[in-house]
């Protein structure tokens, strides 16, 4: 039973912290690596509006979401629209401005160990013998929330249904009328939005330190790889398949093997299969 | 007249009183270079303590060197040797930078890791350059080489403490009054996947049955940016652990702790090197969560308490300089340092290194954590649990929002309480 519990709530933190780059992969075809980036700076502004101008939690996270969804269609505006289809470029260039976020964090004063974000619920619950906290379950919840939203977002809106035009055939989306750029825009906010919602949830649950968007950034990297880039269900299965295994080999070998096995998920998967579980990439089918 | 006769001379008497002090400030100052990981604890909290100690040194005139006074002044650079990825190299050009190009008379602090200390020795051997660690770096492999090697590192030292006294000397005893008290034996060792933290761990995994302890399983290692430790403290349940040894700097410790609260865990959590439960911080961070957790600090002054007579004062200066409590685990050695060398430079008469080895050996001081002497064939400071006696470190508790000193006894200012769950 605590494997299960565990599992899952492991699971699902990491397709939190991916959704947001297989999102923004799938449609606009940048590998996102401000991603771990835009995360810490979400758990900061959260923190400054809350904690520093004392403006209500709820409020202080819808803020911080609005901001951040700025901040990355802002980047693309003016930074990686520039290389957009230079695969090394983005790469680069989105690294750079993931790097120079968190140095400019780190030179502003945001280091140490306590800044923190409140749980959104306090207490625990015992489930078949194993505690776990409100928070955790909320967690569980929301996640699952934000998986069935996107399905409901990009099957029954214009907005999706734009988004996963462009995602299947580029080229055909234009031809109706989809403007591709200002699509790629707002995957870039909707992915940094995800990055900064998956930080509210995440972030309570520890404390917001700049070096946390590095691992953020290698896990959603992990996770994206082994479903497949730029699907984001794919992303979810990945999680989860990821999440388990990791609990998995906690519990029967060995803590300090946990973070192997992402890194071990992503050596067998371009080994096996480059494409990952879903990729379709080859095949340039439907990504989203 | 009289008034103005009275000003001249206020006047006059003032400037004789500032006198020695701006002479002071007008020569040449004696340059201290500190390698020190500033975007971590114990690099930011040694550069406030070191630069706390020398504006008290050059407000009071400075450094008496033959005659002469002169000030201190400090001279940072970022080592990064605290941040993952960061090769030791980068702390190797930043000594140097400071010898060569800061033109660092000593280079006291840092660097902060173990691995990059160890690699600097042999450039501070090659520059002969007086270096005094302050802060990071416990491995006993530091003052090994120096009694191995005593020629060609002499110029290196100690002043806070090791891994090693800190086990045999400190946990070791502590976690024993602990059984003693509360007749607990049941100990669950949960480290970070790092050498100081297996060695430490390891040592005490050892030792413990020795003193009548179960050491449940084996060392639960955690790589550095774990996030979950469900399992592991599901494990220390059900195993009916009493106490919780955890040693790990990385932040996500604090996931650690709160889990452990959230989970109401029946045992005792002991923070040998527990990095973000040490800030004064903590308390609001975690909301309380961390609330019984023990922390080990390395030297006392690292947390109020009344080792000696300097300790308050010193935590009362930091305070009123820093708007902060002493933050934790290299903040009472980093300030130590400026006064130990300013005495030792003193003595010697002279800045060069022979001279000054020579005076640093011979150290004997009352500090912010005790009596200041260094063991002369390995320069490592001599620790003690009394600070009539040696340096002191410091275990505290958190109890009510405060960093409650529980050992060493002599300088306890509370007892260690057992969470409100362990004693159903």
């Amino acid at each position: 039973m605590d494997i299960l519990i565990y599992g899952t709530i492991n699971s699902i933190a990491l397709a939190l912290m991916a959704l947001g780059f297989a999102l923004v992969y799938g449609i606009s075809r940048i590998p996102n690596f401000a991603h771990g980036a835009l995360y810490v700076i979400s758990g900061f502004v959260t923190w400054t509006f809350l904690r520093a101008l004392h403006v209500n939690y709820l409020l202080s996270i819808l803020l911080a979401m609005i901001i951040i969804g700025a901040v990355g269609a802002l980047i693309y505006q003016f930074i990686l629209i520039r290389v957009r289809g230079m695969a090394i470029s983005e790469i680069i260039a989105s690294y750079a401005i993931g790097l120079a976020i968190l140095e400019a964090l780190r030179w502003g004063g945001f280091k140490g160990m306590t800044y923190t974000l409140p749980v959104f619920v306090e207490g625990s619950v015992t489930l078949s013998g194993i505690p776990v906290d409100f928070h955790r379950l909320l967690v569980v919840g929301i996640g699952g929330a934000v998986v069935a939203f996107l399905w409901l977002f990009t099957h029954y809106t214009r907005i999706g249904l734009a988004l996963r035009g462009m995602a299947q055939d580029e080229r055909a989306a234009l031809m109706l009328g989809i403007d591709s750029d200002l699509m790629a825009v707002v995957a870039m906010a909707l992915g940094s939005m995800l990055a900064g919602l998956s930080a509210v949830l995440l972030l309570p649950l520890g404390n917001i330190v700049v070096e946390a968007g590095y691992n953020v950034l290698i896990l959603a990297i992990a996770v994206c790889i082994v479903g497949g880039l730029g699907s984001w269900m794919g992303a979810v299965l990945a999680a989860f398949l990821i999440g388990f295994a990791q609990i998995l080999t906690v519990k029967y070998l060995g803590s300090h093997y946990q973070m192997v096995v992402a890194l071990l998920a992503i050596i067998f998967t371009l080994i096996l299969r480059p494409s990952g579980l879903f990729g379709q990439q080859k095949e340039l089918e439907e990504r989203v | 007249m009289k008034t103005k006769s009275f000003f001249i001379l206020v006047i006059l008497f003032a400037s004789l009183i500032a006198l020695p002090a701006g002479l002071a400030l007008a020569a040449k100052p004696i340059v201290l270079g500190a390698p020190l990981s500033t975007a971590f604890l114990y690099g930011w909290d040694a550069e406030r303590a070191l630069t706390l100690a020398v504006e008290e040194i050059n407000a009071a005139g400075g450094v008496d060197v033959k005659g002469t006074k002169r000030p201190f002044k400090v001279e940072v650079i970022d080592t990064r040797d605290l941040e993952p990825g960061v090769p030791v190299s980068e702390a190797l050009l930043v000594v140097e930078k400071l010898i060569l190009g800061k033109n660092a008379d000593f280079i006291v602090g840092g660097p902060v890791r173990s691995e990059a200390a160890l690699a600097a020795m042999d450039l501070l051997s090659k520059y002969k350059k007086v270096s005094i660690l302050t802060t990071g770096v416990l491995t006993p492999a530091y003052h090994a080489r120096v009694a191995k090697e005593y020629d060609k590192f002499k110029y290196c030292f100690r002043i806070t403490g090791e891994a090693g006294w800190m086990v045999m000397g400190e946990m070791i005893p502590c976690l024993v009054d602990i059984g003693e008290r509360f007749g607990v034996n049941r100990l669950f060792i949960m480290i970070q996947d790092v050498a100081h933290a297996r060695g430490g761990g390891g040592l005490i995994a050892k030792t413990m049955p020795k003193k009548g302890w179960n050491v449940i399983g084996d060392l639960e290692i955690y790589p550095t940016g774990a996030s979950d430790f469900s399992m592991g403290l599901l494990k220390a349940r059900r195993e009916k652990a009493q106490v919780i040894l955890i040693w790990m700097d990385m932040p996500e410790a604090s996931i650690l702790l709160k889990q452990w609260h959230d989970m109401q865990i029946p045992a005792l959590p002991f923070g040998s090197i527990i990095n973000p439960a040490e800030q004064p911080g903590f308390w609001d961070a975690s909301e309380g969560k961390g609330e019984y957790c023990l922390a080990n600090v390395v030297n006392a002054g690292n947390a109020p308490s009344n080792a000696t007579q300097w300790t308050m004062k010193f935590v009362e200066a930091y305070k009123k300089r820093w708007n902060i409590e002493p933050e934790g685990y290299g903040t009472s050695s980093s300030y130590m340092v400026a006064y130990v060398l300013k005495d030792a430079i003193e003595r010697a008469g002279s800045l060069k290194s022979d001279a000054i080895i020579e005076a640093l050996e011979k150290t004997d001081m009352m500090g912010v954590y005790g009596r200041i002497r260094f063991d002369a064939k390995s320069h490592q400071v001599i620790p003690s649990v009394d600070p009539e006696e040696g340096a002191v470190g410091t275990i505290f508790q958190w109890q009510a929002g405060k960093r409650v000193v529980v050992f060493p006894k002599k300088i306890a200012m509370g007892e260690i309480l057992l969470p409100p769950w362990m004693k159903k």
